[in-house]
């Protein structure tokens, strides 16, 4: 279990002459992924979903806020002693052709973890074969071909897999995919989704995924659970086909609706949304975040910021003042 | 010189990369016809051929590649894989518009992006400079950007939205009417995406262009295209009208290609990865179907003849299996 409250995290540029400037990528966000639950972290570039999702596999500091790892608090604790808590946590990057090194085959780029491990523990040298053949199998790869190979003579997909397997090397319990997917070739996404999802089900390996594309969430588990985030701040938050069936926070909706429509198989929401303007630094940071683009601001949002919360209007916890349910993305032909 | 949109035809197109195993074609034979003032896409994944294709309208496929057969004949120009040396090049920029995949590596880092315009308005010779900015300014004015502010800015001060309309500003302020996308939105994400692809649909009408969009997504084709083109190792295996191609696939890879979406609504369980993978120049079959690997109707003929595209109506497929049936 993985809980965090009150995340805070200001990046601080260097000063010029017109002062420094703080730009703030995380504003008190809470969250909680129990062990092998589900959860994705949607939003624009620069909302700060990576950033999160780098604290939480403790490669990234926080300003305020805490993070627990089973119960037990990060921020009293030492570098080091955090050190075997955070390792629970592996992060899998956008880019597998650039997270392997290329002057390794894939026996040793898997051997070094298990060397340390069984180092650790006192376990013999053959059981370090003997676990990398299993974690080549349990990412759906032949261990008797892949293992003599260098990350060149493999595909994009194949290559993602190994990335993977080299996190299941410390029995991790939770796996961080940011925008795990999106360098894939688009016949072979499906199959590493699949297999984040059955790596779930069979391990109990809890799945953070972070992405732009709202419709690869659902692929990670119908229970998990959708943290919508805009500018550092969670805007919505619910099970994941509650949120993509009937969104209320006007930027959950433009996400929704700017998802490109299969013509010919699918028909277009009949409520688009979109923002009046497209995101910028220099947008004011009083009142409701998203006023500046909201095309159904009200009175109330330029000058307060609206919290986190369910009201009669919506199971789902949202911060809006005027949450509305809007008919936003596309249906199936065959359903209408 | 007041132009109109103009129709492309390419015929029997093969390009060759030469590499230590000999010649490897990473584009087979393939014949496309892009009406003039339409909006095709052509979807394939990595290794489809898909960019060298595009290249090639442009004849600019680089060494070790070459185009070893077939012609790109574009109205008003003539066939440009004949075409060499001054006479190519001003026929990119002025006939020809490019947009480069990941258009925001494609610019120099070094100059603004104003600068840049003024050497593309002189290496093509185009005596009113004056005008040259002023027309950019309105492009980027109706791409809905500050255009003084944007061409006073260097490439690192725009965000990818901004220098993906830059490098549009940049194909279509020669007058180009014939303009090739090349993944005009990988890297973005969907609500720069959705943007871009609305300006890629008005400026396309307003001006009356003949576009060809080059991508791996069938979402973007979706949005954007009238016609929709699919490759698969070096070969254009379907091609028709979007809607109806999406509606109802006919070659295996599509259809395949299509259940491996993830989708917003319906069951889970029925999107599918496709078995097996995407072949690469070296593992590109010598003789018969390139998808045969990862068919579900595969044949007995697939192994040995290559399925010759075949026209009904407006949709060509190219696949022993579907066109069996079909005409038995």
């Amino acid at each position: 279990m993985i809980t965090g409250t009150g995340i805070t995290k200001t990046f601080r540029q260097r000063g010029n002459v017109l002062g420094k400037r703080e730009v703030p990528a995380l504003r008190g966000v809470d969250f909680a992924i129990g062990k092998g639950g589900a959860a994705s972290f949607i939003g624009e570039s620069g909302c700060g979903k990576t950033t999160l999702g780098r604290i939480i596999a403790g490669l990234e500091s926080y300003d305020e806020g805490e993070i627990a790892i089973d119960g037990t608090p990060m921020t009293p604790l030492k570098p080091k002693q955090r050190q075997p808590h955070f390792r629970k946590i592996q992060m899998i990057h956008q880019d597998p052709y650039s997270a392997l090194n290329p002057t390794r085959t894939i026996y040793q780029t898997l051997q070094a973890p298990l060397a340390l491990r069984a180092g650790q523990t006192g376990r013999p040298k053959a059981w370090i074969d003997e676990r990398a053949t299993e974690v080549l199998s349990l990412v759906g790869l032949d261990p008797a071909t892949v293992l003599s190979r260098y990350p060149h003579q493999l595909s994009g997909g194949m290559r993602q897999r190994v990335v993977i397997a080299r996190a299941l090397t410390v029995d991790p319990e939770m796996l961080v995919a940011d925008e795990a997917v999106s360098m894939i070739d688009v016949s072979l996404r499906l199959g590493i989704l699949a297999l984040l999802k059955d790596l779930r089900d069979r391990l109990g390996v809890s799945v953070l995924f972070i992405t732009h594309d709202v419709a690869t969430a659902r692929y990670i588990g119908a229970d998990g659970e959708l943290y919508v985030i805009y500018r550092g701040q969670v805007v919505e938050r619910g099970p994941v086909d509650t949120i993509i069936a009937d969104p209320v926070h006007p930027y959950t909706q433009s996400l929704l609706s700017a998802i490109p429509v299969l013509h010919g198989l699918e028909r277009p929401g009949e409520e688009p949304v979109v923002p009046l303007e497209s995101l910028s630094a220099d947008q004011s940071d009083s009142g409701c975040l998203f006023e500046p683009r909201c095309p159904f601001r009200g009175d109330r949002c330029a000058t307060e910021r609206p919290l986190l919360q369910v009201t009669k209007e919506a199971p789902q916890e949202h911060a809006c003042f005027y949450p509305e349910r809007r008919q936003v993305i596309a249906r199936p032909m065959s359903e209408v | 010189m007041p132009q109109e949109a103009p129709g492309v035809r390419v015929d029997g197109l093969t390009v060759v990369y030469r590499t230590p195993a000999g010649e490897l074609p990473a584009v087979r034979d393939v014949s496309l016809t892009l009406e003039p003032g339409t909006i095709t896409g052509i979807v394939g994944e990595s290794g489809s051929g898909k960019s060298t294709m595009a290249l090639s309208l442009l004849n600019a496929v680089q060494p070790p590649g070459r185009i070893a057969a077939g012609s790109v004949e574009i109205d008003g120009l003539g066939d440009v894989v004949g075409f060499a040396g001054e006479r190519l090049r001003k026929a990119r920029g002025a006939h020809i518009g490019y947009v480069f995949q990941a258009a925001q590596n494609s610019m120099n880092p070094l100059k603004t992006v104003g600068k840049q315009l003024l050497d593309l308005g002189r290496s093509h010779g185009v005596a009113d400079l004056r005008g040259l900015v002023r027309e950019a300014k309105e492009l980027l004015a109706r791409m809905g950007l500050d255009g003084a502010r944007v061409l006073d800015s260097y490439q690192h001060e725009l965000s990818g939205g901004m220098r993906q309309r830059v490098g549009i500003m940049l194909a279509l302020v020669l007058n180009a009417h014939l303009v090739v996308l090349d993944e005009p939105t990988t890297a973005l994400d969907m609500i720069t995406q959705a943007n871009i692809l609305k300006i890629v649909r008005e400026v396309h009408a307003e001006r009356g262009l003949t576009t060809l969009v080059i991508t791996h997504d069938i979402g973007v084709v979706a949005e954007v295209a009238d016609r929709l083109a699919v490759m698969y190792g070096g070969r254009l295996v379907e091609q028709g009208p979007t809607r109806q191609v999406l509606g109802s696939p006919r070659h295996p890879y599509t259809r395949g290609l299509i259940t491996a979406i993830p989708r917003l609504t319906g069951d889970i369980d029925e999107a599918r990865a496709l078995p097996g993978r995407p072949p690469t120049l070296a593992t590109v079959p010598k003789e018969g179907c390139v998808f045969r690997e990862r068919c579900p109707l595969r044949m007995d003929v697939c192994d040995t003849v290559d399925p010759d595209a075949v026209a009904d109506g407006s949709r060509i497929v190219a696949c022993h299996a579907v066109n069996v049936r079909e005409h038995a």
